[in-house]
C-alpha cells in the first residue's frame, strides 16, 4: 500500500503515509502525529495555531485561560471545544476578573472573540480588559519575590539544604516561552489599538430582544435561543467548524458569556425553586457544548450559582460543563477573620476537570487553593497551613497549635516531633484496637460449636489453644 | 451618609419589614431629591395618591409626577384605551418618558410588582430603567437616574430577594432597636468591595430625615469573653521542651549528609562550566588517615 504512492494517484488516507512516501524517498513510514480535535483530518502536518499548544499527556489542543496559575491547576490549559464554567462569588467581584483575563488572552493571542452579556454592553467590557505585561518588568518583580524567599531559606536549612533554591510553594512558572499564557496588569486598561485590530462580535441581550414579551413556545428562553443562533451563525460564517466552503479558518473562537442564568437573561432559576422553564439553562448548555465540540472554539461562562435556588439545577449545570471552577470570597463571611486566611481574599475550588480521550483525570494533588488580588495581579496559591487543618482530624484540637509554632524548640525533622507523633499514634491505635472485639464468648458449647475466626483464642481457663495432634492434649 | 446615597445612580432597594416600615423613608428620600430640583416620578401601587402626597408641602407636590396604579390596576374603567400591559406598560412608559437630566423614580412597592409580574421580566425592566445613561463614564454621577424601590422582605422567598439584591447598587435594610430605627446600608460599586454601614435615623413629621448617633447600648450581660486558654503542654507524659544542654548537644551533632559549605554550594549550582566533575572528600570521624597501605602486611 505504501509503494503505490509512486504513481501519484495515491489516495490520501488520513494516516498520510502514502503522501509521505511520494515525497520522502528515505522511508515509506512516517510518524503519525496525534489527531487534532476535529479539524485536521486529511492533513499530514499539524497546523499550529497561534496561542495554543498540545497537552503533553494526551495531545489535546489547549488554549490558555489567561492566568498561568489557573492553567497549571487545570492540567495545562483549557481544551479547545470545551466549556469553562465559573461559579461566581457572592458579590461578583472576582469572577469578572477571570472572565476578563480569558478575553484579554484571546486578544493578545490573536483569536476571535464573541462576548455575550445581558448586563453590560460588550464594547464596554472590552474597554475594561487588563493590559498585557511586558515580559521583563514582571519577571523582575517575580524574581525579587523568589530572592526574598531564598534569603530566608539559606539561613534556616541545615538538613534539607538541597531544597533551598526551590521556590517556597508550588507556583506556576510565570511566562512560558512559547507564547502560551501571558501576564496582565489589572491596574491598566488594554491599549485601544489592540482592541481595534482584534476581531470581535458582541451580543447584548437588551438590544437583540424584541420589545414585546411573547410567551415562548419552545422550552428555551428566547434570550438563550437568540444567543445560540448568534453563536451558530458566527461559527458558520467565519468558518470555525470547517463546513463553510468559502472560508477556511485556522483560528480559535473564544466565547465569553457573562452571568448566564441570572434573571436578566429571562431565566427564572434564580427566582424560584420550582420554576417553569427549569430545563432552559440545561438545554442551552447541552446545545452549546455540541456547537463547541464541532468547532475550534473555547468558551467561558460565569453563572451565579449562589442565587440558584434548586440544588439539583446546580448539579445538572455542573455535569453539563466540562471544567468547573468555583470562587468563594471571604467578604462578609466568618472566614474573613480566620487567621489562616488572613493573606487571601477567597478560596478557589476546582470542582471538575474533564476526562477528554482519557481514563483518568489530569488533576494536581493540591486541594486547598486560595486567591489573592494584589494591586496588579491575581494570584492563586496553595493555602500554606493546609496539612495542619487536615491533621486536626486525628489530633485533638490543642495539639495543632503546637505543630504550628515556628519558633518552638523543634527544628525541622527533629526528634521531638517524631517521637511525639509516634507516641500519640501508638496511643490512638491501642485505644482503637480495644474497641474491636477479638474474642468470641469464652464459654465453649458442645457439638454445635463453630470454628472461630483467627485471633488469640483462649480456653476458658486462660491458656492458648495448642495445635491438636502434635502436642500433649491439655489435661 | 444617607444623603450621599442619593448621589449614586442605579437601583436602591429599601427593604422593610412589619416592625420597621419603609414608606416614610421612601417619602423622605423623594422629598430630598425633589428639593434638589430633580424630576421625581412615583409609581404608586399600594397606597392611594392622596395618602402618598399627604405630608408633603405644595412645592414638593407640584414636582411629583404620580403614576397611579392603585385605583385601577387592571384598567377596567378604561375599556377603550389600548393599555393591556398594566404594570409592565406603566414601567416601560416610565423608561421612555424620562427626559435628560437627573431623575428619581420611586416605585412604591416592588413587592406589588413582584406579585403581578414574573420576576425575570421585572428584573430586566428594572435594569433597563436604571441604565438610562448610555455609558456610566460619560454622564457625571449627579445626572444619573436612580430608582428607589420599596420591598417588603417578608413577603418573598430567598429567590426573588437574592435576584433583586444582585441587581441593586445599594441595599438599605431597615431594622432598629428600642424604638430607634436604623438602616444597614450595603453599597455595591461595580468592581470594588461592597461597603457596609449602619446609620441610625429618625423621620420627622414633615418627612425630613434626621440622622442620629448610635443610641447607647444598655449593659447586656456579657458572657465571659476569655475562657482561660488551656496550655496543652502541661500534663503530658513526655517532655516537649529542650533544656540548654540538650539544645547544645543537638546543635553540635553531625548529621550524615551534612557537607561542608563548599561542597553544598557546588552541589547546589551544578554545571557552572565544569567539564570534569569534582570529587569532594571530607573525612568522617571514623576514617583512618594513615597513609600506609594495610595490604603491605599480607604475606602473599
Amino acid at each position: 500500500m505504501a509503494v503505490a504512492g509512486t504513481s501519484g494517484t495515491g489516495t490520501r488516507s488520513t494516516g498520510s503515509m502514502v503522501a509521505a512516501a511520494s515525497t520522502n524517498n528515505v522511508t515509506s513510514f512516517q510518524r503519525r502525529g496525534p489527531r487534532a480535535s476535529g479539524a485536521d483530518s486529511g492533513c499530514s502536518r499539524l497546523v499550529s495555531i497561534a496561542g495554543t499548544r498540545r497537552s503533553v499527556r494526551n495531545g489535546q489542543l489547549l488554549v490558555s485561560t489567561g492566568l498561568p496559575a489557573l492553567d497549571q491547576f487545570l492540567g495545562g490549559g483549557l481544551a479547545v471545544g470545551t466549556v469553562l464554567l465559573i461559579e461566581e462569588d457572592k458579590y461578583n467581584i472576582y469572577s469578572p476578573l477571570l472572565f476578563n483575563y480569558f478575553l484579554a488572552e484571546g486578544i493578545v493571542s490573536g483569536h476571535a472573540l464573541l462576548v455575550a452579556s445581558a448586563k453590560e454592553d460588550p464594547a464596554d467590557i472590552l474597554q475594561k480588559l487588563p493590559a498585557p505585561l511586558i515580559d521583563h518588568s514582571y519577571k523582575k518583580e517575580c524574581d525579587e519575590d523568589i530572592c526574598g524567599h531564598k534569603m530566608e531559606s539559606d539561613i534556616k536549612m541545615k538538613i534539607a539544604w538541597r531544597y533551598q533554591l526551590f521556590p517556597k510553594m508550588e507556583q506556576g512558572r510565570p511566562v512560558l516561552s512559547s507564547g502560551f499564557g501571558h501576564d496582565y496588569d489589572i491596574s491598566k486598561r488594554i491599549p485601544q489599538e489592540l482592541i481595534e485590530t482584534s476581531k470581535w462580535h458582541g451580543f447584548f441581550l437588551p438590544e437583540k430582544i424584541s420589545s414585546t414579551f411573547n410567551v415562548e413556545s419552545c422550552s428555551l428562553t428566547s434570550g438563550y435561543m437568540k444567543l445560540l443562533q448568534f453563536i451558530q451563525n458566527i461559527i458558520y460564517e467565519e468558518g470555525f467548524d470547517g463546513s463553510n466552503p468559502q472560508k477556511k479558518q485556522k483560528n480559535i473562537l473564544r466565547i465569553g458569556i457573562q452571568n448566564l442564568g441570572s434573571p436578566l437573561w429571562g431565566d427564572d432559576i434564580c427566582c424560584a425553586e420550582n420554576c417553569d422553564a427549569s430545563h432552559s439553562l440545561t438545554k442551552f448548555l447541552y446545545i452549546l457544548r455540541a456547537l463547541l465540540r464541532t468547532s475550534l472554539s473555547a468558551c467561558i461562562i460565569t453563572v451565579p450559582t449562589h442565587l440558584i435556588q434548586n440544588k439539583a439545577v446546580i448539579a445538572r449545570v455542573t455535569n453539563l460543563s466540562d471544567t468547573v471552577v468555583g470562587l468563594e470570597s471571604f467578604i462578609g463571611s466568618e472566614k474573613e477573620t480566620n487567621p489562616l486566611y488572613k493573606d487571601y481574599h477567597g478560596l478557589i475550588h476546582i470542582r471538575q476537570i474533564p476526562r477528554l480521550n482519557n481514563l483518568i483525570y489530569d488533576i494536581s494533588d493540591v486541594k486547598d487553593l486560595a486567591f489573592k488580588l494584589k494591586k496588579k495581579l491575581f494570584t492563586i496559591e496553595w493555602v500554606q497551613d493546609n496539612y495542619l487543618r487536615q491533621e486536626r482530624n486525628i489530633y485533638p484540637p490543642g495539639f495543632s497549635y503546637l505543630l504550628k509554632q515556628k519558633d518552638s524548640a523543634w527544628g525541622e525533622g527533629s526528634l521531638q516531633h517524631s517521637t511525639f507523633l509516634m507516641s500519640f499514634l501508638a496511643k490512638a491505635t491501642t485505644f482503637a484496637s480495644r474497641l474491636v472485639r477479638h474474642c468470641e464468648p469464652l464459654k465453649q458449647t458442645g457439638s454445635g460449636r463453630i470454628r472461630q475466626a483467627a485471633g488469640p483464642r483462649l480456653w476458658h481457663d486462660g491458656r492458648r489453644q495448642e495445635a491438636p495432634g502434635l502436642l500433649v492434649t491439655p489435661p | 451618609m444617607l444623603e450621599s446615597l442619593l448621589a449614586v445612580g442605579g437601583l436602591m432597594l429599601l427593604r422593610d419589614s412589619v416592625e420597621w416600615e419603609g414608606r416614610s423613608l421612601l417619602k423622605a428620600l423623594v422629598k430630598k431629591s425633589a428639593l434638589r430640583g430633580e424630576q421625581v416620578h412615583v409609581l404608586g401601587c399600594e397606597v392611594s395618591e392622596e395618602e402618598f402626597r399627604e405630608g408633603f408641602d405644595s412645592n414638593i407636590n407640584s414636582r411629583l409626577v404620580y403614576h397611579d396604579l392603585f385605583r385601577d390596576p387592571l384598567s377596567w374603567s378604561k375599556p377603550g384605551k389600548a393599555l393591556p400591559g398594566g404594570p409592565l406598560e406603566a414601567l416601560r412608559a416610565l423608561d421612555k418618558r424620562t427626559v435628560s437630566g437627573p431623575a428619581t423614580i420611586a416605585l412604591d412597592s416592588l413587592s406589588w410588582l413582584l406579585h403581578h409580574l414574573p420576576c425575570p421580566t421585572l428584573c430586566q425592566t428594572l435594569h433597563a430603567l436604571s441604565r438610562q445613561d448610555s455609558c456610566p463614564g460619560d454622564t457625571p454621577p449627579g445626572e444619573q437616574v436612580r430608582v428607589l424601590g420599596l420591598l417588603h422582605e417578608e413577603l418573598h422567598g430567598p429567590g426573588p430577594l437574592g435576584a433583586l439584591s444582585s441587581l441593586a447598587q445599594t441595599e438599605v435594610t431597615l431594622s432598629g432597636m428600642m424604638g430607634q430605627a436604623s438602616a444597614q446600608i450595603l453599597c455595591r460599586r461595580p468592581r470594588q468591595r461592597p461597603t457596609h454601614q449602619t446609620q441610625w435615623f429618625s423621620i420627622l413629621p414633615d418627612f425630613s430625615l434626621e440622622l442620629q448617633a448610635e443610641p447607647p447600648l444598655e449593659s447586656q450581660p456579657r458572657s465571659d469573653p476569655h475562657t482561660p486558654s488551656v496550655d496543652p503542654t502541661t500534663h503530658l507524659t513526655f517532655n516537649l521542651h529542650l533544656s540548654k544542654k540538650e539544645r547544645e548537644a543537638k546543635d553540635s551533632l553531625t548529621l550524615p549528609f551534612q557537607f561542608s559549605s563548599e561542597k553544598q554550594q557546588a552541589l547546589l549550582r551544578p554545571g557552572l562550566g565544569q567539564a570534569t566533575s569534582h570529587i569532594f572528600y571530607e573525612p568522617d570521624a571514623y576514617d583512618d588517615l594513615d597513609q600506609e597501605d594495610p595490604d603491605d602486611d599480607l604475606d602473599v
